[in-house]
């Protein structure tokens, strides 16, 4: 199997890029959203608030959105995956999270399944070339 | 910061009521610090264009309130294909329901045909009604179970189930069973059986404005008719129960038997009308030219009835072959699944 590399005029085929770029996109939503909530874990394995986190994520490639992170951290939290607490820093009080326990469990779980999709993407990958 | 307040009251406005302070508190704490963190690399405080850059990047107000919100779907994936399933099965017994009940309400309260079109056209007007009501009604018991779930009732889970119980194979050149069909099928019945014991009282819906002719005419109807009329509206009732029974998930098996004897009869009714000798009698007077062409108009409409018939026989015979056939390719089937 090849993977479409082909060059082809804009403008012949501007319906279908517009087309493609929105399933590309929907794709790729769907792609991350499972991969956010592992980053997300795998980052407060040490203590950090809503602001560092993302500043943190994305100086390690993966950028997201305040107003996804910062519901997302909550929600983690109500399933008992986060810890919380209100402490003053530089005179302001912030929001600090960590991974509770069970959110170290179950982000041990999660990232052995991400390296066993992760091997077998590579494996596929490599066999189709 | 006037800009940042008038955010986070637009926020604070579509947040959710329980936790809506400490979001508010942590979203204000994360702004200020972003805000703070980019005055610190450029040196100088922020002006308003640029803190409303950082604000309009965070995201429309309402928007970013909602993604607070625990749930984010009416009914949710795992209930979905239940709500949907429910919705399309009960469809066609609600417009069943409806059918059965305009008719009685007609049949109890119309005093002449011109009346009861005007009640069918008004039945069909609220049907529209009707439906969207009930729809709107199964959407909300179904988002209310949705809501509930885990808390005020046992979280739903899928019944246990079996491949072997699943229904035996259907004929390949067999026709798909529709419930739409058969419900649509039998609405007609009803309203057929209606309109035959309308007739009597009301010949204007056999003949329509013909029926003032009628009176003018040298012919009558031959008093047979009596008998027959009622041995083809009894048939005509007889059908109504074995079409409803067609509807019943139970008897999926006896479908097709169930139709065969629909058919069957179907073709009762052309053996009544075939034995009627004459259809039309001449009235005392009438001339030997009337007489004669009465008689070739019986002779013609009894040629047709007994043209009918012998389709209908052939018709039937056909249905039956195939409903014999299928029924022995189901037991190969069987067998060899069997074996």
């Amino acid at each position: 199997m090849s993977y479409p590399t082909q060059t082809v005029s804009s403008s012949a085929i501007s319906g279908e890029e517009s087309a493609g770029g929105e399933l590309f996109e929907s794709l790729r939503l769907e792609l991350r959203r499972g991969c956010l909530v592992l980053a997300v874990l795998a980052q407060l394995e040490q203590e950090h608030y809503g602001y560092t986190l993302r500043k943190s994520l994305a100086e390690a490639g993966l950028e997201i959105e305040e107003s996804t992170l910062y519901p997302l951290l909550r929600r983690l939290e109500t399933q008992g995956l986060l810890t919380s607490e209100w402490r003053e820093e530089d005179r302001r009080k912030k929001r600090f999270y960590r991974l509770s326990p069970e959110g170290a469990r179950i982000f041990r779980l999660l990232l052995a399944e991400w390296n066993r999709i992760n091997d077998s993407i590579t494996r596929i990958v490599q066999k189709e070339r | 910061m006037e800009l940042l307040e008038r955010y986070l009251q637009a926020v604070e406005e579509h947040l959710p009521r329980r936790g809506r302070k400490d979001m508010l508190a942590e979203l204000r704490s994360n702004l200020e610090s972003e805000i703070e963190s980019q005055e610190e690399e450029i040196g100088r405080d922020l002006t308003e264009t640029e803190v409303a850059a950082i604000l309009e990047a965070h995201g429309m107000p309402v928007m970013v309130a909602s993604r607070y919100g625990s749930q984010h779907f009416l009914i949710g994936p795992t209930l979905f294909p239940v709500y949907w399933y429910t919705l399309k099965r009960s469809f066609p017994l609600v417009v069943l329901a409806y059918a059965v009940v305009q008719v009685v309400g007609m049949l109890l309260a119309s005093q002449n045909a011109g009346d009861m079109g005007h009640r069918l056209g008004a039945a069909l007007g609220h049907f529209p009604g009707v439906a969207l009501t009930f729809w709107g009604v199964m959407t909300l018991g179904f988002a209310a179970f949705e809501y509930g779930q885990g808390s005020l009732f046992p979280k739903m889970t899928l019944p246990k189930w079996s491949v072997r119980n699943l229904p035996s194979l259907e004929a390949a050149e067999g026709k798909r069973y529709s419930c739409a069909n058969s419900v649509a099928d039998l609405i007609v019945s009803v309203l057929l059986v209606v309109w035959l014991l309308a007739i009597p009282d009301h010949p204007y819906l056999l003949l329509g404005p013909g029926v003032k002719l009628l009176h003018g005419m040298p012919f009558a109807l031959t008093p047979e008719w009596h008998v027959f009329y009622w041995q083809i509206v009894g048939l005509m009732i007889a059908m109504v129960p074995l079409k409803a029974l067609t509807l019943l998930p139970s008897l999926r098996h006896a479908r097709g038997w169930i139709r065969l004897a629909v058919s069957a009869l179907g073709v009762m009714i052309l053996v009544v009308m075939v034995q009627v000798r004459s259809l039309f009698v001449a009235v005392p007077g009438t001339s030997l030219t009337n007489l004669s062409s009465l008689e070739g108009v019986n002779a013609g409409i009894a040629f047709g009835f007994k043209i009918a018939l012998a389709f209908a026989v052939v018709k039937f015979g056909w249905d039956l072959w195939k409903e014999i056939s299928a029924r022995q390719h189901r037991q190969r089937a069987h067998f060899a699944a069997v074996l």
